[in-house]
């Protein structure tokens, strides 16, 4: 099923912090959208609280996915919705390996209420089978599977993960939280190269980014500018060339004399 | 044989009981200086082991017995493997044990070692010979049978040099309605460039006492690995030891403590250094739930004959509950100028929060991700368990612990 992710007059906070000021942002399906915007703007709080950060507190507005408040679900719900964020700083969980946190990924996609998880589970040699292959693509060798969840990886190797877990997961809707941060141009183009092989009409992507380095990789249909919190412009791939020529202090000034 | 209450045990009973099993004499007057040593000594003073809740005159002991049971390949004992009750090897092995029984934990340290020496009952005897590779695992379980209320066990494991062993030592049984005690020992002695690995696990039901003595003596050269699994009882206190007495010896030493309930769970684990060129790491892992208290009263001490030690202690401790607490009191003695690296690490936090959000970002159900970090977090020390079916029975008790 494909749905437009619909994020209106989103509000939210981090301790006393107000960050997000009210967003307004319809991402359609099967589409690439980018969300551009200098530091500081609240583009990676707006990626988290689509997630379900518990460390942010929304105080208003609402998100829609396929016809849930998305923002009433726990974050595994989101994840079981078609949900996927691409963390910029994937977490380290020492002792458990990348291919028993991908099956227990997918079992639990998989799972469903009132059925007996082991019926519903990944057979085994289906699992290594997708692994494997996710795993080439991605240009990982096979003892990655082994280590343990981002722990020690680099930054090219965390991001590369990111994707994999993104190609096994098959989400309908992946928020990519400055996904091009810590890359070098090889592992730029080998993750750029996932994104693209799996967004379409089954995959939709809201694609963050301070530079518009990335979007040579990927190409955004739809670009918007978030400053201080909301989102002050709407447009199509020239936006991003525009804000990489001029920089954003030119926006900023054209709205304060809008103002 | 009948139980004798504790109360009303002498050296004469003792020695008494011995002598009618057919104990050599050496063994017996080691039975009576111990006994006289317990009877005299005061109790010790250990600030965080409450054994209030034990009612010493309440408790009786059976002489001779212990509930054991070994699996073990026995088509090693061609290749001159031995493993059987100590009982029995007191026949056929009797020299060899007067020279190491007591060797290595010294029986008159405190009144509970004096009471461990005085009136152990049986245990796991395995001697492995020289450049004799045991590569199948040996398994010592030692149980409580339903109604008895003490066991003094004792495992002695002999490993000549060059030779290779892994032993398993398992003390396993269900809830006790009334307080038990729990007091083995247990020796290891690894011979000139042998490789060992030693197993301990203390998955005891609820209601235990366990006051254990452990050591693991390491001659030239010799290698080994020791892992300490403690998930079960009501009150734990080990006193273990690993002495790097030869030159180029080395160990890693790794620990899984859970304690949950009201359990309190000590364990002193202590790396000694006397060789030259001597390794050793320690890293002690524990997870805190319910009221359950933990402690990890670790030390390293490089001695004064000791040169260019490399050593490592390391301890992690993970609360599930704001009601449980654990204790790090990592030492450090050094009576040498001659240390090429040591140090020590502790840690202690909940469950992060942000390890839990990112996997549950992936679909994975908080209760889920629980349960991994905290698996994974023991993943270390379950890694080296060479049996199956040992590691999902403690995988098992472990999650009903989270």
């Amino acid at each position: 099923m494909s749905s437009d992710l619909v994020i209106h007059d989103l509000q939210a906070r981090i301790g006393e912090k107000e960050i997000l000021k009210g967003v307004n942002l319809t991402v359609r399906a099967g589409t690439i959208h980018a969300i551009m915007g200098p530091n500081g703007s609240g583009k990676s709080t707006l990626a988290h609280v689509i997630a379900g950060h518990p460390g942010y507190e929304v105080t208003g507005g609402e998100i829609w996915y396929k016809e849930h408040n998305v923002l009433e679900l726990e974050p595994d719900e989101r994840s079981k919705l078609g949900l996927f964020l691409a963390f910029q700083y994937p977490v380290a969980v020492p002792g458990v390996t990348v291919a028993n946190f991908l099956r227990a990924a997918i079992n639990a996609h998989r799972a469903q209420e009132g059925q007996d998880p082991k019926a519903t589970a990944i057979p085994v040699a289906e699992f290594r089978k997708q692994l494997r292959e996710g795993m080439k693509q991605l240009e990982m060798d096979e003892s990655f599977a082994r280590r343990y969840l981002n722990e020690g990886f680099s930054g090219g190797e965390k991001k590369r993960l990111e994707i994999l877990q993104m190609t096994l997961l098959k989400p309908s809707m992946a928020v990519m939280d400055e996904t091009d941060s810590g890359l070098d141009i090889d592992a730029l183009r080998i993750v750029a190269e996932g994104v693209n092989r799996l967004a379409g009409p089954s995959m939709g992507a809201l694609v963050i980014t301070h530079y518009q380095r990335l979007l040579n990789y990927i190409k955004p249909q739809f670009v918007s500018v978030m400053m201080d919190g909301r989102i002050v412009r709407d447009g199509g791939p020239e936006l991003a060339l525009e804000l990489e020529e001029k920089g954003y202090d030119w926006l900023r000034e054209e709205l304060a004399g809008a103002a | 044989m009948l139980p004798l209450m504790l109360k009303e045990l002498t050296a004469d009973t003792i020695a008494g009981r011995a002598r009618a099993a057919g104990e050599p004499a050496w063994l017996i007057e080691r039975r009576e200086t111990a006994w006289s040593f317990f009877a005299q000594a005061a109790p010790p003073v250990w600030r965080r082991t409450d054994l209030s809740g034990l009612d010493a005159d309440a408790l009786s002991v059976v002489p001779g017995s212990v509930a054991l049971s070994v699996v073990w390949d026995e088509a090693m004992a061609a290749q001159g493997v031995v493993v059987k009750p100590l009982r029995q090897a007191l026949a056929s092995h009797g020299e060899l044990i007067r020279q190491y029984l007591d060797a290595a934990v010294p029986p008159l340290e405190h009144k509970f070692s004096a009471l461990r020496a005085a009136l152990w009952q049986d245990g796991a005897f395995v001697y492995v010979p020289r450049g004799v590779a045991a590569e199948a695992p040996i398994h010592v379980r030692y149980t409580l049978p339903e109604g008895s209320r003490t066991t003094f066990p004792r495992t002695l494991v002999i490993v000549e040099a060059t030779a290779q062993v892994t032993v398993i030592e398992d003390f396993v049984g269900p809830d006790q309605l009334a307080p038990a005690l729990a007091a083995p020992v247990s020796e290891i002695f690894a011979g000139p460039g042998s490789k060992v690995r030693f197993i301990s696990v203390q998955r005891w039901g609820g209601g235990v006492y366990h006051i254990g003595g452990q050591r693991l003596l390491l001659d030239r050269d010799a290698d080994a690995e020791w892992t300490s699994i403690a998930l079960g009882g009501q009150v734990q206190h080990i006193e273990a030891e690993t002495t790097l007495k030869g030159d180029g010896s080395r160990v890693n030493w790794l620990g899984a403590t859970f304690a949950s309930g009201t359990q309190t769970l000590l364990s002193a684990p202590w790396l000694r250094h006397v060789g030259h060129s001597a390794e050793s790491f320690m890293q002690f892992k524990t997870v805190v739930n319910d009221t359950g208290y933990s402690v990890f009263d670790g030390m390293i001490k490089i001695e004064r004959e000791s040169s260019s030690t490399s050593t490592r202690l390391e301890e992690h401790a993970l609360h599930l509950s704001p009601k449980a607490r654990n204790d790090s009191i990592p030492g450090l003695k050094i009576d040498t100028n001659s240390v090429i690296k040591g140090g020590h690490a502790s840690t202690s936090g909940d469950v992060e929060e942000e390890q839990l959000f990112y996997m549950q970002s992936r679909g994975i159900s908080k209760a889920d991700a629980k349960r991994m970090i905290v698996m994974g977090f023991f993943n270390p020390a379950l890694d080296t368990i060479p049996l199956e079916e040992l590691r999902r029975e403690l995988e098992a008790l472990i999650e009903g612990k989270i």
